[in-house]
């Protein structure tokens, strides 16, 4: 046996400076200082426009910035700053932070790296270990951070919380939020509301029980925990026939939005599980696809909104809630804006979860409208089947979890959308612990440049569409307003453009060549404005010319 | 205890670890005793796993998924040309990709079935009984037919229609012949036409050799290539048609038959 160790060790001891070589590129290297992240900061973060403090830019998720340094006049003079290259080859989902001059890029599978917000020179990187045997449904993806003083708050693959040092990148605490082998990933950037880190968990595709969670930010523990699925005894359980419930899904997989005024924390929800097959979880499935409206204390449901009930076509309401206040009917209201993966635009009002109107953005077949309560009209034989049955929107939807925006100045709300269709079929499927239970699947039976996808500006008081942008092929990329009057996005064939907000038309563009899977962030360093986008596994900063 | 030090044991204990695995544990399963489950039930089984597990990135009949990055199973394989070499790409995945090994639960017999039911999409063209006969069939696409005015083999031909130089491995015999009696039917984008009106004022129509979100770029047909920004073009036309005739009445039954194996015989030379 000794003789065996001491082989290993002789073998070993190459891979062990192998190792050591490669630990020195990332050796760490502090920040410069920056002002701490208070909740007031944040409260405000839409004053401090040359910062990107969270994931959806402020609050109230309209990602929309007040720098205008770049406008419509000046666009077509963009050019490349830096790149940031990844180095792991993966989709890159990431909206990064910026906190005065500190950009914080998340990676795939679940790292986080600090970078000179002017250079994209690298200060530190966190590596997180991950297991082999991960439960992830759709790729190895992060989408982001939340900061709140100087600490960095990141989901994991392996449904961990992490807190980072922000200025160092040392791991301060690693919660488990849930254990992965039975499903449960995470993948959104937590949100930080007053002194918790709220936070989602992914999984709705292997059978798991979503909830939402508020995490104390010094330590790390859980403060408290509602589930999107009610349990028994609980209202709603009795939406869900049988013991249903407990596999029911509804994951929330996606970053809320909050009201300091109305204390309440504004949350989506995934689909109902198995996503295809609803003979064997009957009734509405409360919260499924729903946004829920939560205490900002104490995480208790305050109204929920359903808009998809017994969802058989995977119609996530994982979108961002944008929180505006517009005119309805000659007032002024409380509004949250809501373009679904189903096909419908909603507007609410937040402080009550009433449904003011809605109307379709995108091609429906699988209801004719909504009723005077908000709830689908459903068309007869649109359920999947054995043998497949046709319905619009197809199962990635009419938009999905891409950050949509709304431009105070235009008044106007933009989102990628898609007209598609799809095939569904259903199965039969037991569950399993960590395994996926789905009950179906989808397939396309034309190519993906027969459909048509486009960015939508939506007039929320009508749900009229006042223009729209074709891109093709299908777009997953998010959106940005900017006080310049400018629209940002990106296509799936690698371009990121500029449009004017107003009116649509296209003012710039620049091929980056791989995949915008991301939404774009602005944010100034002394005096000069930057707008970053993530393409393929590439970070890219654009400026204007020197 | 300094960090360094931890860290040198704990690679000396991952060694060890190793080293009494490769001593005590028995090998995969994996190593060449053909596939023992690929009864029609295997093959339906598999069928049934793939779906719901692999589905989401292959795509539910395996035909693959741009989006989600995985690869169409149902041709040639470019990263396991075995049967145990495709067991072993699902039994431990292929590491820093997106392709996870299946989970330690799954057993080697379901991931056999799921070996199973990938070969079941595939077949040997040897083993296909062809109703035409190839050397018949080359002489009618070379010479008896227009068959080489639009498509190309091997560098020969023209280039109005797909080059069908290796058609044969992705097409079947029943295929080939859907595609000449009804090219209407599921035309590639790359084979739409499109007429456009330039910055010049001049309207042009061609094959639609790209297309993205803010250019287009046509061949004409005297093969006139003309690229353009979407935003410069005063009209635009989309024509989701094929411009190739159906041969349903120009074509004998046994001609077709010639040229569907001919057709089938194209495809890469093993080397």
């Amino acid at each position: 046996m000794k003789r065996l160790f001491l082989l290993v060790a002789i073998l070993l001891s190459g891979a062990f400076i192998h190792v050591q070589a490669q630990e020195q590129q990332f050796q760490t290297v502090i920040t410069p200082a920056f002002t701490p992240i208070t909740w007031e900061r944040l409260v405000n973060a839409a004053d401090e426009p040359q910062n990107w403090l969270m994931y959806s830019g402020a609050l109230d998720s309209q990602r929309h910035s007040l720098l205008d340094q770049i406008n419509t006049e000046n666009v077509a003079e963009l050019e490349m700053k830096w790149a940031y290259q990844i180095p792991v080859i993966d989709r890159a989902e990431t909206v990064p932070l910026v906190v005065d001059g500190i950009m914080f890029i998340t990676e795939a599978p679940s790292n986080v790296t600090a970078v000179d917000a002017r250079t994209g020179g690298v200060y530190w990187r966190y590596d997180h270990d991950l297991p082999e045997d991960l439960r992830i449904c759709c790729g190895r993806n992060n989408r982001g951070v939340a900061i709140l003083g100087e600490t960095l708050f990141m989901s994991t693959l392996d449904a961990h919380l992490v807190a980072i040092d922000a200025r160092t990148g040392n791991l301060l605490w690693n919660t488990e939020v849930a254990p992965y082998a039975s499903g449960y990933s995470k993948t959104a950037a937590p949100l930080i509301v007053k002194d918790k880190v709220i936070t989602g968990i992914a999984g709705g595709e292997f059978g798991i029980r979503g909830f939402i969670d508020a995490y104390d930010p010094e330590t790390g523990e859980l403060v408290w925990r509602t589930y999107t699925i009610p349990g028994p005894g609980e209202f709603g359980n009795d939406t869900w026939s049988g013991d249903s419930w407990a596999t029911g899904g509804s994951a929330t997989w996606i970053t809320g939005s909050y009201d300091a005024e109305l204390n309440q924390i504004y949350w989506g929800t995934g689909n109902p599980g198995p996503d295809w097959n609803g003979d064997v979880r009957l009734g509405d499935n409360l919260y499924s696809d729903a946004v829920l409206a939560l205490n900002g204390d104490t995480g208790e449901i305050e109204w929920y909104f359903q808009f998809t009930p017994h969802d058989v076509h995977d119609y996530d309401a994982i979108q961002i809630p944008i929180l505006a206040d517009i005119e309805v009917g000659g007032e002024m209201r409380e509004t949250m804006l809501w373009a679904n993966r189903n096909g419908f635009f909603y507007t609410l009002d937040r402080a009550t979860g009433e449904f003011l109107y809605g109307d379709t953005f995108a091609t429906v077949t699988w209801a004719s409208g909504l009723d005077p309560l908000g709830r689908p009209i459903r068309v007869p034989g649109m359920a999947p089947t054995y043998e497949g049955v046709m319905v619009s929107p197809p199962i990635v939807g009419a938009t999905n979890w891409y950050s949509p925006a709304f431009n105070p100045d235009t008044g106007l709300f933009y989102v990628t959308s898609f007209d598609g269709e799809q095939e569904f079929f259903k199965r039969d499927e037991d569950y399993e612990e960590g395994e996926r239970y789905t009950g179906g699947g989808g397939r396309y039976t034309q190519p993906m440049d027969a459909f048509h996808s486009s960015i939508r500006a939506i007039d929320p008081t009508t749900v009229d569409i006042v223009w729209e942008f074709p891109i093709m092929p299908r777009s997953s990329a998010g959106i940005t307003t900017t006080a310049g009057g400018l629209l940002f996005s990106g296509s799936a064939d690698g371009f990121f453009f500029a449009l004017d907000a107003e009116t649509g038309e296209e003012l710039w563009n620049v091929s980056l060549s791989r995949r915008v899977h991301a939404a774009p962030m602005t944010y100034e360093v002394d005096g000069e404005q930057f707008v970053t986008i993530a393409s393929g596994n590439v970070v890219f900063t654009f400026g204007l010319r020197d | 205890m300094s960090k360094l030090s931890g860290f040198c044991v704990a690679w000396l204990l991952a060694g060890a670890a190793f080293a009494l695995s490769i001593l005590l544990i028995p090998r995969s399963l994996a190593e060449d005793a053909g596939n023992l489950y690929n009864t029609v039930v295997d093959i339906r089984l598999g069928e049934r796993y793939f779906e719901r597990q692999c589905g989401r990135c292959h795509g539910f009949d395996a035909t693959g998924n741009d989006e989600a990055g995985g690869p169409d199973l149902t041709g040639r394989l470019t990263r396991a040309s075995t049967d145990v070499a495709i067991f072993n790409v699902i039994r431990d995945g292929i590491p820093g990709t997106a392709m996870l090994p299946v989970p330690e639960n799954v057993t080697d017999p379901q991931v056999w079935q799921l070996v199973a039911y990938l070969d079941s999409l595939r077949y040997d063209p040897e083993s296909v009984v062809l109703a035409g006969d190839a050397e018949s069939g080359s002489d009618l696409f070379w010479s008896g037919s227009d068959c080489a005015d639009c498509h190309m083999v091997s560098g020969r031909g023209s280039r109005f229609g797909p080059d069908l130089s290796r058609i044969g491995e992705n097409r079947a015999p029943d295929d080939l012949l859907a595609d000449m009696l009804n090219p209407q039917e599921n035309v590639a984008p790359r084979w739409w036409r499109l007429r456009v009106t330039g910055p010049d004022g001049v309207s042009r129509e061609g094959y639609r050799m790209n297309e993205d979100s803010f250019s287009v770029r046509i061949m004409d047909d005297d093969e006139n290539l003309w690229s353009f920004h979407k935003d410069d073009l005063q009209s635009y036309e989309r024509i989701e048609e094929s411009t190739m005739p159906s041969y349903a009445q120009s074509l004998s039954e046994s001609d077709l038959d010639d040229i569907v194996a001919y057709l089938f015989s194209l495809r890469r030379e093993e080397i």
